[in-house]
């Protein structure tokens, strides 16, 4: 019986958030600190013949001017395979908005106005925006290796398609795109480094794992990773925006090291749209094919994603909307091109609902198969729904996954089937499914470790690399320390990501926190408490196997008056010299030999979640407006270690991956300039705006997990997505190819729906 | 670059009076959290877009990142720090309902949804769903979809009405 998982417990790190006692980078100043500005590229593809700094430079006020000059030219992308990027533009620029300079100066205006000093001579270059065109003949080439500015290609063929077709009794061609999605955390980015006498930086800035900055930093910097501390902050969101490396901490540890002062860099929030990562637009091409009784037997997808000007995350984003939908569903026969294309663009990366192009078509596609076949949405998903047991079409085998339960869960509380048949004009309802792993492998900075300590008054310390996005990462391991040790939460003090403490820990990415951080800190506690029976055997002549703990005193199983406080078991081992120190390492089971590109196979994480939504709408067909009347959703996290907060997860999904992927947001561009870099012009979804969400937790206990538990909350961001969409679809009778559905979109599509009707009448 | 002429700008910030030397085209968010280190209004965006430098003058919530300090020369300012007890470091209702109620995540809208949430309730004590989703509508959040934020504005009405008890 758990005591401190599975409670929803007020979150530690929201006390110093409600009164604004938690410190965000920007709110963060070192004595003696400069302010940093960036000149950035006004054109999206451009040679740059000469950077003339000398005015900046003589402006009063100003510390230190770089470019490539100063550079080490280390370039940046995740594999070794993908590094692509300079952080500071050399002699070329490929999209509006990289860095080509940047100051220190006294004040954020002198900077300001010592980066328009700054003379560049560029020659300006033809440029493609699309990703179609990019691969076009005759194309401008935007990097000299990548032919036809195919940045990766994921090749996948599992089975035999072309063989499969044959067998089928339904095939359908689909084709969809998307736009692209911006990350719209409201904290914009900033970074605070100090570079000092040592030889060592320090360096604050929002993060989603402290670990991997640090070497990539180490690596730009030609430093030892000791010498890199990469500190805790408090970070204002993440959704995939923050994961990997951006020239900002670069170059603000740079004009740190050539002054010998804190600098601080503060994005503004065009710089924040523009210059860390956007999502990716996509053109998926699909073929599906069923059997009769609705088996999806045969799967053939081809996606061109528009990758922007660099690498990035590129082989894993490329990767993961295919990996979405082969967790989902079972089938024989499944081959998947996936080309993320180099373009004149912004950086792209992975953002919450990654391909809501490619998991809508899906969706699309079970619908239209069920309709074709005589079946309903819920059947033809149960049918092919992976289960506990299962292995993916690329050897991934499945330890827990509550599939049927969570599509029964939404479907019978919606009252869909009912509702399906008969539902008033212009009304609809839809369902979307999806599974979402918990963590992939990710080479030596894979897995993660913890370390927990003890004061002589019985305080615990835990240990652990971490890092809170905003999702509650450090309640998460709190509340898994509290348990695995038997000491109250209150008891506990954590310290996270800061790197020079804490052991390596793989980073709030590939949603893998709770279930590998987590397992670490269960680990490490477990150590400790071993440990601690060592020492209270003595004291309570008892033998140690006999030994609990809980509720922070040691007692002999049975006889809880044979106690003694936790401190006093401290405080004796102290005095035989044994300080106790709880380790706790632990590594997922995944295949290391699986790789994104050349062998995309073998067990791709260590457990998967699943999320099932149902969405109904009314849809005004006079002004393309979409109602969203109620939103029922349904998750396997397994164990909920913070119910509460899970649903907090699910709540947020519905509003950015449904609500404001599916019907509002959308980058606007003009020749590679970025129109709506601000809140005022991309929309997203606010409190008047938002349906009420009904939300379902459906716990399939994972052998893996710390206590059963595994991925919290993206699958319903990306499930409610697809139910959204086929709601829409359901609503107006036909399916919208394009993402979002804006109510131009949707008026259009019921108009040309409408045309056909007449033209066949 | 010519430094302007600054101006004495009389403030009183969470109770307390100021006298400050300011250039006339500060902000009043500027001078909050680079004269004052009143750090909890935030920057998200410095246009007007996001809400997340509200603060209360004279008890209305205002965008700090679009107000002239030198307009609200004589004002009362409320800041998220000066909403807690200054006594006894207790936190105010509202704040204490926000975490009970799991109405933070982020945590980077959160001061700007508070004083939004005060201004509403010192206004209309009870008000509905929909009362409390308008009064937020000019606040964002990225994290939450609102749920618990809305629920946190109903337990902080329920306790201040003394419907319920804080625990």
């Amino acid at each position: 019986m758990s005591v401190y998982v599975g409670k929803s417990v007020p979150r530690r790190d929201t006390r110093l958030k409600a009164t604004g006692e938690a410190r965000y980078t920007a709110d963060l100043a070192l004595p003696f600190m400069l302010h940093a500005a960036v000149l950035r590229s006004p054109y999206p593809h451009a040679r740059l013949l000469r950077v003339d700094t000398s005015r900046a430079e003589a402006l009063p006020g100003v510390r230190a001017v770089i470019t490539a000059r100063d550079a080490s030219g280390v370039k940046w992308g995740v594999f070794r395979y993908t590094r692509d990027q300079e952080f500071l533009a050399r002699d070329r620029v490929r999209y509006i908005g990289e860095e080509i300079a940047a100051v220190a100066a006294d004040t954020e205006e002198i900077a300001q106005e010592a980066v328009a000093l700054i003379a560049v001579e560029y020659e300006r270059l033809p440029a493609v925006f699309d990703p179609l065109d990019a691969i076009a003949d005759g194309a401008p080439r935007i990097h000299d290796h990548a032919e036809r500015n195919i940045n990766i290609h994921v090749p996948i063929h599992v089975g035999d398609v072309d063989a499969a077709w044959d067998a089928c009794d339904h095939v359908h061609t689909e084709m969809t795109r998307s736009e692209e999605e911006s990350y719209f955390m409201t904290e914009p980015y900033a970074v605070l480094a100090h570079c000092d006498r040592q030889g060592t930086v320090e360096v604050w800035m929002p993060n989603a794992s402290p670990h991997t900055k640090a070497k990539g930093l180490a690596n730009a910097l030609e430093l030892p990773v000791s010498k890199v501390h990469v500190r805790h902050v408090a970070i204002g969101g993440a959704f995939g925006g923050r994961s990997d490396m951006f020239p900002g901490e670069y170059i603000t540890a740079l004009l740190s090291r050539k002054t010998r002062r804190p600098v601080r860099l503060v994005y503004t929030r065009e710089e924040n749209s523009i210059a860390v990562r956007q999502g990716h637009s996509m053109v998926v091409e699909s073929r599906f094919g069923f059997k009769k009784d609705g088996t999806l037997h045969a799967v053939d997808v081809t996606c061109h994603m528009d990758g922007g000007a660099y690498s990035s995350t590129g082989p894993i984003a490329t990767s993961v909307p295919f990996l979405c939908f082969e967790q989902t569903y079972r089938v024989a026969n499944v081959r998947y091109n996936g080309y993320r294309v180099y373009t004149n663009k912004p950086i792209r990366g992975m953002i919450r609902t990654h391909g809501r192009a490619w998991a809508c078509n899906v969706d699309m596609q079970l619908d239209l198969a069920a309709e074709a076949l005589g079946l309903d949405p819920i059947e033809i998903r149960l049918k092919n729904a992976l289960k506990t047991g299962d292995h993916t079409p690329t050897q991934s085998h499945i330890p827990s996954m509550a599939s049927h339960e969570t599509i029964r869960a939404v479907a019978e509380a919606s009252r869909f089937r009912e509702k399906w048949k008969r539902l008033p004009p212009w009304h609809g309802i839809g369902i979307g499914c999806v599974s979402v792993m918990s963590g992939f492998p990710m080479g030596i900075r894979g897995g993660s470790a913890a370390m927990v300590k003890f004061d002589e008054d019985g305080g615990v310390h835990l240990i652990s690399g971490v890092v809170d996005n905003g999702q509650g990462n450090e309640g998460v391991v709190l509340q898994i320390a509290a348990e695995a040790l038997g000491v109250p939460i209150d008891q506990i003090q954590l310290t996270a990501s800061a790197t020079e403490i804490t052991p390596i820990d793989q980073g709030a990415y590939s949603q893998a926190t709770t279930l590998v951080s987590g397992n670490a800190v269960r680990l490490a506690c477990e150590d400790a408490r071993r440990q601690l029976f060592e020492v209270a055997a003595d004291v309570l002549e008892a033998s140690a196997e006999d030994l609990e703990l809980a509720d922070g005193k040691v007692f002999v199983k049975g006889s809880p008056a044979r106690a003694v406080p936790l401190a006093k078991v401290v405080r004796s081992g102290l005095l035989k010299g044994k300080s106790v120190i709880g380790h706790g390492s632990f590594g997922p089971n995944v295949d290391q030999r699986r790789e994104w590109i050349q062998n995309p196979k073998g067990q791709l994480s260590a457990a998967f979640s699943y999320g099932s939504a149902v969405v109904e709408v009314r849809v005004d067909p006079e002004t393309g407006f979409v109602d969203v009347l109620d939103v029922w959703a349904s998750h396997d996290c397994g164990k909920a270690i913070n119910p509460k907060e899970v649903e907090g997860q699910m709540d947020g999904g519905v509003a950015m991956g449904g609500h404001g992927g599916i019907l509002l947001e959308a980058l606007r561009w003009h020749e590679g300039a970025n129109l709506n870099t601000n809140f005022l012009d991309y929309k997203i979804p606010l409190a008047p705006d938002m349906p009420p969400i009904h939300n379902f937790i459906v716990e399939a206990d994972d052998p893996v997990g710390p206590f059963g538990a595994k991925e919290g909350g993206l699958s319903i961001s990306m499930c409610t997505a697809q139910a959204y969409a086929n709601a829409i679809a359901h609503a107006i009778g036909t399916h919208i190819r394009e993402f979002p559905h804006t109510p131009d979109r949707v008026l259009d599509t019921i108009e040309a729906r409408e045309g056909t009707e007449d033209e066949a009448s | 670059m010519s430094t302007p002429r600054k101006i004495v700008l009389a403030l009183t910030v969470n109770g307390q009076d100021h006298d400050l030397l300011v250039e006339p085209r500060r902000t009043l968010l500027e001078v909050l959290r680079e004269e004052l280190g009143l750090t909890g209004a935030k920057e998200g965006c410095g246009t007007g877009g996001c809400g997340t430098c509200t603060v209360l003058i004279d008890g209305r919530p205002a965008r700090a990142c679009l107000t002239l300090a030198a307009d609200v020369q004589g004002a009362s300012v409320l800041t998220i720090e000066g909403l807690a007890d200054a006594l006894d470091g207790d936190l105010h209702p509202i704040q204490r309902a926000f975490v009970d109620a799991h109405g933070i995540q982020c945590g980077f809208c959160t001061p700007g949804m508070i004083l939004t949430a005060k201004a509403l309730l010192d206004e209309n004590p009870s008000p509905d769903e929909a009362e409390i989703r308008q009064a937020l509508s000019g606040q964002v959040c990225r994290c939450t979809g609102y749920a618990k934020i809305v629920d946190s504005v109903q337990l902080a009405a329920r306790r201040l009405a003394g419907e319920e008890e804080t625990p």
